[in-house]
Order: structure tokens, then sequence, then C-alpha cells
């Protein structure tokens, strides 16, 4: 069992850094007058940097990818093969989040989008890039647009382009609009969404490092992750390893939606206590309820039992032990009133609705599952239904080109696991041999 | 040598194959569908899935760890592997459904997924009989199914273009006919529309399907999705024999299936052949069989009169033998087979006329590098083996100044070809072996003797690269033989035909003969004997006494043709 007190230390006196309280940080003036940028040139005019220190800063830092697998950033950084002039190598910063209940990458980019670049840049410069693509989902529209008149100003200031502050350093930055799909979120299924074809993630191997974007080498980064690289710079790598959980370190955005008092997006360091999230920072349960389930890192992770997170804190190694997984921090919180065979009904709707269809058990399975889900929903279920939909899970699971097919079989899985007595007990009583009487024991 | 085993049999390979091309080279059956060995392998349909393992390797020695026992320690991937994508390496071990209860069960799984949304319309799917997923949900696949929803509904009966129709309901979204256009035509006029289990093949707005290649989507798809407008409805896949041959509508010699019903050719498919046409055919060769069926010429006339065989063989005979010394023009034909062919030069030689002609037929621009070509007669090269030359008006210049008595035309049509016009064939005696009652030098015959085409006959063609290819009756005709029977009985694949069997039909029988048999004939009343056991035999002399054709048995030929070159010919 995790301390009660979590791992965030004394979060209550946490100072933003990801999304610092400064009014207007969204425009390039404010932005610089904050010490924006500041990483870029010390990276660029300090002889210290070579690229390679500036990987292993990032390594230093223990910062892991904030879009849900937490892979080590340096490290991934490091898999780019060695320089060929004449191979292109590129950086994709992933912005298509689209998972139910996640939605931290939106603030970064309406809020702090001059950060992104930035940690994109420095990025650039460590794996020694020509160019990177910031790839947005289709619905950020508006943020996309300022976005753009921001780059442009960015452009102007000689901060990406030709020679940047004169170190003879050159790369370029564009955005690019997704058009509406969750598959695209999915690393190589973004890279044939940015090369204008259609999604369908590749084979892997192999790896994008190997043959990315275009073919070439090509690193993939969520949005949060390289927001959080210029500070890293400007701080220290250790100063970021000693923020929250030392195993998932630094700061993190907590999405927190539900059933809570104040829903939103909090920067908080990894590590914290769920309870703590839940009833201190959030405010606590609507209506003065009770808690019933936690979704502690998007739509795709195991649901979580009330009494399941007790003392559990936001990082990998925590939610692993309790049964679940960090994701995205992007935390759905549910109250004692949540029917959780409608909740699942809702997500299987939803991977339904996003497979792609190139893999035939994620195709036919998504479907399926939310055949018999709806069915069960809707009192039309039978109790062998729910056998077969852990049948279906295990047919999916891990028999894909890419991880949906999990993503949409792991909440079903895990809710009929551990909310079994209520999806019983919205199956028809037909199946339940003659002389057993339901009662709510049994039911 | 590098090994893998594969269900507990050790093989030996070179280089980095993949494993289920291995498997396949190999004669292992692993069941898929979206793999093609000629496209790259996008691993969606995921029916191919094969337990994995690789040594552990010593990472100091570089060298296999052993066990107690000595035998390498195996570490299997965690996951079920796709064998289209898997490359193998040395010491791999490979468990496929044959050894692996998890393997056969993730068949099982994936064609129980394949199976919820399929419309399962067999009875009246053209497909049904050589379905790849038909056979293999019958093989691996589940009893039943455990699916009771309504089925996923997508437009059916949709014309992709003038020769294709899309059932979306039967796609299985394998991405085949995708692949075709993208990697192998380049028109690039499909693409999947749609998302997830809705999915299916599409052209993009405003776009047909006119590839002209776009009927090989039909062959290649797995399930009865892409059909073709053609053929579809006509015929049942068990209801219809097919016989190995070639195609002549071009110079290629492109590799074909002949599909017979009731001695009528229902369809013509792509037959593998590497050196030719690979896995391919054009559209256009493949609706190329309707003059087999439609507007032939039955039994032969003399004087527009029908009369027998025998009495037609006279009256040629006789019309030569009245002919002066040299007053017989021979016209050969590109269309016809070397061995017709080198009997006319025969013929030809014996009443001491000069070496035959043959008209070219060639239509610039039809061609396009690849399987299609301008010229459009499958024998040309074989003609000129022969020392034939082709026809550049010498002919009507003869037939002008009255130096020809009597013209004999092998299988062809000078007057269609623009070669002679009636009015100069007034003054002339015809012999025309001819198909089909269209041909334009019908009227000016005076003796008609009709001819069996290339899917009634025996013999051989020279496609435009040298390679020397044999073409084997696929119907019956009204004059069978005996060397026609055993061929029909030997070369179709369902070994059927003969009247000895319960396929044997006598309906739609055409009275023809081939030139092999007809050509003979005439030479036997002309005191030229030519007595051959079968084309077989005329081959084996010509392989024997033209330089050109030395070493082209039939046994050389095989199934695959050969290249004349290859086996000794002269260039």
């Amino acid at each position: 069992m995790e301390p009660k007190t979590g791992k965030a230390g004394d979060w209550r006196n946490y100072e933003r850094v990801l999304l610092p309280k400064v009014k207007d940080l969204h425009l390039l003036e404010v932005y610089e007058a904050n010490g924006g940028y500041k990483a870029l040139r010390e990276i660029l005019t300090n002889d210290k940097w070579d690229p390679t220190a500036v990987t292993n800063e990032v390594k230093k830092s223990g910062l892991k990818g904030r879009g849900g697998a937490g892979f080590p950033t340096g490290l991934k950084w490091s898999f780019m093969p060695p320089i060929n002039p004449d191979i292109p190598r590129y950086l994709c910063c992933n912005g298509d989040e689209s998972e139910p209940g996640t939605f931290k990458d939106r603030q970064l980019l309406e809020y702090n989008p001059h950060a992104v670049f930035e940690g994109m840049l420095i990025a650039s410069y460590a794996m020694s890039l020509a160019g990177s693509y910031l790839y947005i989902r289709g619905e950020y529209a508006d943020w996309i647009t300022h976005m753009e008149g921001e780059l442009k100003k960015a452009y102007a200031k000689g901060y990406i382009g030709k020679d940047i502050m004169g170190s003879g350093f050159s790369t370029e930055l564009y955005i690019h609009k997704g058009a509406g799909a969750y598959i695209c979120g999915e690393e190589s299924s973004l890279m044939n969404s940015l090369e204008g074809k259609r999604a369908y993630p590749r084979v892997k191997p192999p790896f994008p490092a190997q043959k990315g974007i275009w073919g070439y080498p090509t690193t993939i980064n969520n949005v949060e992750t390289l927001a959080a690289v210029p500070e890293i710079i400007n701080r220290g790598g250790e100063w970021f390893a000693g923020i929250g959980a030392p195993t998932h370190a630094g700061p993190v955005l907590y999405g927190i939606s539900g059933h809570v008092n104040r829903p939103g997006v909090y920067e908080y360091p990894t590590g914290m206590l769920i309870s703590d999230l839940i009833y201190e920072v959030a405010g606590g349960i609507r209506g003065g309820k009770k808690l019933k389930a936690l979704v502690p890192g998007g739509s795709s992770t195991p649901v979580l039992r009330a009494d399941m997170i007790d003392g559990v804190t936001m990082d990998a190694d925590s939610l692993r032990e309790a049964g679940s997984m960090m994701g995205t921090s992007g935390m759905l919180v549910m109250d004692e009133d949540t029917d959780m065979v409608s909740f699942l009904r809702r997500i299987t709707h939803f991977y339904h609705h996003e497979s792609c269809g190139q893999c035939t058990p994620c195709r036919e399975g998504t479907g399926w599952l939310e055949n018999i889900v709806t069915r069960i929903d809707e009192g039309e279920g039978n109790l062998r239904d729910l056998d077969l939909l852990i049948d279906l899970c295990s047919e999916m699971e891990g028999r894909t080109v890419c991880a949906l097919a999990d993503a949409a079989a792991w909440p079903v899985r895990y809710t009929i696991d551990r909310f079994r007595d209520e999806f019983e007990a919205k199956c028809k009583a037909s199946l339940v041999p003659s002389g057993v009487e339901l009662t709510e024991a049994t039911a | 040598m590098a090994t893998v085993t594969i269900d507990g049999q050790t093989f030996e390979f070179e280089g980095r194959p993949r494993l289920l091309q291995f498997c396949l080279e190999n004669g292992i059956e692993v069941p898929h569908f979206c793999y093609h060995p000629a496209m790259s392998a996008p691993a969606n349909c995921r029916q191919c899935l094969v337990e994995v393992g690789t040594p552990e390797m010593d990472r100091e020695t570089r060298k296999p760890r052993l066990d107690d026992d000595g035998n390498p320690i195996i570490r299997y991937f965690p996951k079920l592997q796709t064998s289209c994508t898997m490359e193998i390496t040395d010491g791999m071990v490979v468990k496929s459904h044959r050894s692996s209860e998890t393997v056969e069960r993730a068949q099982k799984d994936t064609l129980e997924m394949l199976l919820i949304n399929h419309p399962l319309d067999c009875p009246i799917c053209d497909q049904a009989g050589h379905c790849p997923l038909q056979i293999q949900a019958y093989k691996y696949g589940p009893e039943g199914s455990r699916f009771e929803f309504e089925k996923v509904n997508k437009p059916k009966q949709i014309p992709l273009g003038p020769e294709v129709m899309l059932d979306g309901e039967r796609c299985i979204n394998c991405t085949r006919c995708v692949r075709f256009t993208n990697e192998i035509s380049k028109s690039h006029q499909l693409t999947i529309i749609e998302r997830g289990v809705r999915n299916y093949p599409m052209t993009p707005p405003g776009i047909t399907f006119d590839d002209p290649y776009s009927m090989n989507v039909i062959d290649i798809c797995p399930v009865g999705a892409l059909t073709s407008r053609d053929s579809r409805f006509k015929a049942r896949i068990w209801e219809m024999s097919k016989t190995p041959s070639i195609t002549t509508g071009g110079a290629n010699g492109n590799n074909c299936y002949y599909w017979v019903k009731d001695n009528q050719i229902m369809k013509v498919t792509p037959r593998d052949n590497p050196e030719v046409n690979e896995y391919w055919l054009p559209d256009a060769e493949r609706l190329d069989y309707k003059r087999f069926n439609e507007d032939r010429l039955q039994g032969p006339a003399v004087g527009g009169v029908a009369s027998s065989w025998e009495a037609a063989y006279d009256a040629a005979a006789s019309l030569m033998k009245e002919a002066g010394k040299g007053r017989v023009a021979f016209l050969g034909s590109a269309y016809a087979t070397v061995e017709d062919n080198y009997l006319l030069t025969r013929l030809a030689d014996a009443l001491g006329s000069s070496t035959p002609t043959f008209i070219p037929h060639v239509e610039n621009g039809r061609g396009d590098d690849w399987l299609m070509t301008d010229d459009r007669t499958p024998n040309r090269d074989g003609c000129e083996r022969l020392g034939m030359s082709p026809e550049t008006g010498a002919l009507a210049t003869r037939i002008e100044n009255g130096e020809v008595d009597v013209l004999y035309v092998l299988e062809d049509d000078p007057v269609a070809a623009g070669i002679l016009t009636a009015e100069q064939l007034a003054g002339v005696k015809v012999i025309l072996h001819a198909y089909n009652t269209t041909n334009e030098t019908l009227p000016a015959a005076t003796v008609s003797l009709p001819a069996a085409t290339v899917v009634e006959t025996v013999g051989t063609f020279v496609n435009q690269k040298g390679h020397a290819q044999r073409v084997r009756p696929a119907k019956s005709i009204k004059g069978m033989n005996r060397t026609l029977m055993m061929e029909v009985g030997k070369s179709r694949a369902d070994l059927h035909g003969t009247p000895f069997d319960r396929w044997h039909n006598e309906s739609n029988l055409v009275d023809c003969q081939p030139g092999w048999v007809s050509l003979p004939a005439v030479a036997k009343r002309l005191g030229q004997g030519m007595d051959y056991r079968g084309p077989k035999y005329i081959m084996r002399e010509i392989a024997e006494s033209v330089s050109a054709f030395s070493g082209a048995t039939y046994d050389a030929m095989g199934d695959q043709g050969v290249r004349l070159e290859d086996v000794g010919a002269a260039v």
C-alpha cells in the first residue's frame, strides 16, 4: 500500500510551469516577456549544448511520454539512426488527442502554444532534424487558426527557419490539421494521415525511427511531452526528476471530468493521491455523493472501483499495482448513481465508431461488443452474454496491427470483471435455473 | 545453412524470406486472405497468425543459449505473429495450427469475426465453390456463429466500372483490389471508403473503374465482393471445366484458363506464369471469347453450297490440281498454330509454289509495354521462324497480273484486312479455312473449310519474346478425333469432357476441323503424304528440321512454355 500522503510532496504550494498563471501567454510577446524561447537561445548559443547533451539532459529528467504509453522520451530520441545528410528525418508532435476523458493537450495548444513550438525546436536540434510537424485534431479548429498566426510571428522573429539566432541551425515547423478520426492519434496512422493517405496504422516493424513520415526516420512525441522540454533545459533535468513520483517524474496535466464539483485540467506533480485529486483539487463529488468508479487515464485504461483507489497515486507503478494504467491522466470520475452498464455502452460505442476497420478482430469485434452491451443495457441480455463478451475480448486483444483493439477490449473486460453484479442484475433472469430466487446477493 | 523449424519439421532457407511465402512454397498450408505474393503485405486479415519463437542469444558469445539437454532455448513472442510479414531468421521455431492450439483457436476466432457481417449468401454467389472465405471457413472456422444481431448493411450491386460489380456486404476488407490498382496497374482507381465495419472499396468521386486491367481484382478478391459483370450468374464454378491455355488476342501469349460449360466458353481467367504474364490478364483478352461461341462457321461448303468434308477436300484438291505449277498462292496465318502453318509451307513447297506469306494485324497504340501489344496476332514470331514473311502487297500484284489461279487462305481474312478486294478475288478460286461466318473473304470462297479455334485445337504459338507455348482443346467439336479426345482428357483440369464421363455434352458442337486434320486430308488427295499421329509429332518434326525451333518439343514446353533460345533454337 502506498503511503497516504502520495508522492507529490508539497503539492498545495506547487508552482505551475506548463500552464503558468500568466495572462495572455498564448501571445508571442507575452511568452517572450516571461522567459519564452530562452531555452532555445541557450542551447543554440551556448557551446556546451551539443545535440547529444540536450538528449542526455532530457534522459536525466526522467521525462516519460504523456500520450498514454509512458515511454522514456530521451531514450526515444536516441533511437534515431545516425545522421546521414542524404536522408531527411522528422519530428511529429502528436496533438490528435481524442480519447474520451482526455482534454489536456488542448489547454496547452490554447494557452501556451509557444512552449509546444519551443519544445519541438529543441527536440529538432537534439535530433538534428530539418523539419517537424505539429498534427492537431481538426476539431481544435479555433486554436489551430490562432497557432498558425503565432507560428508566423515566431518565424518572423527568427525562432524558426533558416540559421536560427545565427547558430547555423535551420529547421522548419508545420502545423497539420487532422480531419476527425481517433485512429489518427495512433502514431503510424498519424503518419499516413499526414502523408495524405487513409489513416490505417502501419505494420511494425519497421518502427517510426527506422521508417516514418515519407519513409524516413521519425520521432513522434505528445504535445505535453514536448511542452515540458523547455523548462527541462531552463531548470535542468535534475529539477524535473525531483518533481513527483521518482519513477514517473515531472509535472503533469490531470484532466478531471465526470461527477466532480470542479472538472478541469489541473497541473500538479505526478504521484498525486487519487483521493486528493478528486476531493481537494476537483472539489469532491457532485452533490456530496459517494465515489463509485474511476477511470484514471482515458477511456481505454481499466476502470477502478472506489474501494481500489485507497492510497493509489497517479504514476505508472502505483496504478499498475492497483490494476490500471496512467494513460493520458484523463480521469473519469463516476458517483454512486452511475450505471456501469450504461457507461460501458457509451465506451463501446466510441470504439465501434472509431475502429478504422483495417484488421478483422477490431473491425468486427468492436461492433459486436457494442451490440451485446447495448442489449444488456436495454434489459434484453442473457447471463451468457457476459462470458461471450469476455471471450470476444480475448479474441481481440493483441491480435491487431495497432492497439485500438486492446483499447476497446480492456474497458469491457475490466468493467465486467469489477462490476459484474451490475451487469448480471441487468441481464434477463430467464437463464437463472428455476428454484433459485434472485436476491440482492445473487443477482 | 540457416534453418527454420515449422511444426517440428526443419527446413533450410537462404536470404530473408517471409514466413508465409516460404510456407506456401514448401507446401505448408497457412490460411490467409489479404496476402498476395505480388503485392505488399498489410497484415490486415489476421488469418495467418502463428506462434513464433527465436533462440535466446548469449550477448557475449553471440551463440544460442542451450538448455540442459543441449537444445537451444527458444523464446516465443508474447503475441501471435502474422506470418505474411514475419521475416525468417536462423533457428526460428514456428508453430502453426497443426501444432499449436492457440493458433488453431486464433484462426477460428478470426473466421468467426469475418463471418459475422458477411451475408453468407453463398447459394447465389458466383464465388461459391472457389471462394477462399468459404473454403477456409469450412476448414478452419467455427461450426456455428454466436452472433445474434442484425448484420451491417452496405451498398450492393454497385457497378464500379464497365466490367466489375461490387457487393459491399461480402467484402472482408483485405484491400487486395486497392493494392492492385495502387501497386500493379497503377491506375489508383480504388480506395477503401467509410470507416470500421462499414468499410468497402469504392472509386473516388467522379472516377469510373475503367482500368484496362480492372478484372484482375475479381480473381484476387478472396470473396464474392467483386464479380464480373460479363460472366456473373451465367455458370456455377462446378458446372464448368477449366483448361490451361493461352489467350490469342495479342502477341504476348498471356497464360489463361478457358472455362467451359456445354461446349461454350463462359469466361477467361489468368493462369500464373512468371515468365509471361505473372498473375494478370488484361480485360480485353478476357472478354475476347465470344468469337469462340458465336457466328461460328458450321460445316464445309463448295461453291457456297454445304457439302460433306470429303467432298470439300476433293474439291479443294482438284482446284489445285487444275492450276498450273506455281499458280497456287498460299496465305498462312499468324492466328494459326506453328504446326498448321508448317503443314501449309510443306504443301506449298510440294506444289512448287512460293513460301506462304502471312497478314500482319497491327493496331498502333493498343500496346502498353505490359501485357497488351500493338500486334493483335498470337503467332507472328512463330510464322517468321518458319521462314514466312509478312504480306506487303506482292500477292495483290500477282493476282492483278493474272499469275494466280488458286488462293489458299489458312485461318485469316484478307478482304477484311484490306490486303485483297472482293473484285481482285473474283477471278481467283479461293480455298478458305475460316472460324466465323463474319469472315469477309467467305463470299469469295470456292471451298470453305471451317477451322477449329484456339479453344478446340492442339498446337503451338510463339509470343513476341520467342516464348513457345502449347494450347489445348478446352471444348469438343463435332468431328472429334482420337488425338483431340486424348488431349481434352489430359488437359482439362477436371479430367472431364470425353464421351465417357457424365459431363460430356453434345450441345453447341461446332462442325469444324483443326488445320492439322484438314490440311493433310487435302494434301493426301494431291499425292502428298502427310501422315502424322498428331500435332505433337508435327512439332517434333519441326524441332528437328527447322533450326529456329530446335529443341521445341511438347515435353520441353510443358505447362509454362519455353523460351526457344533456352532450348537451343536459332534466334
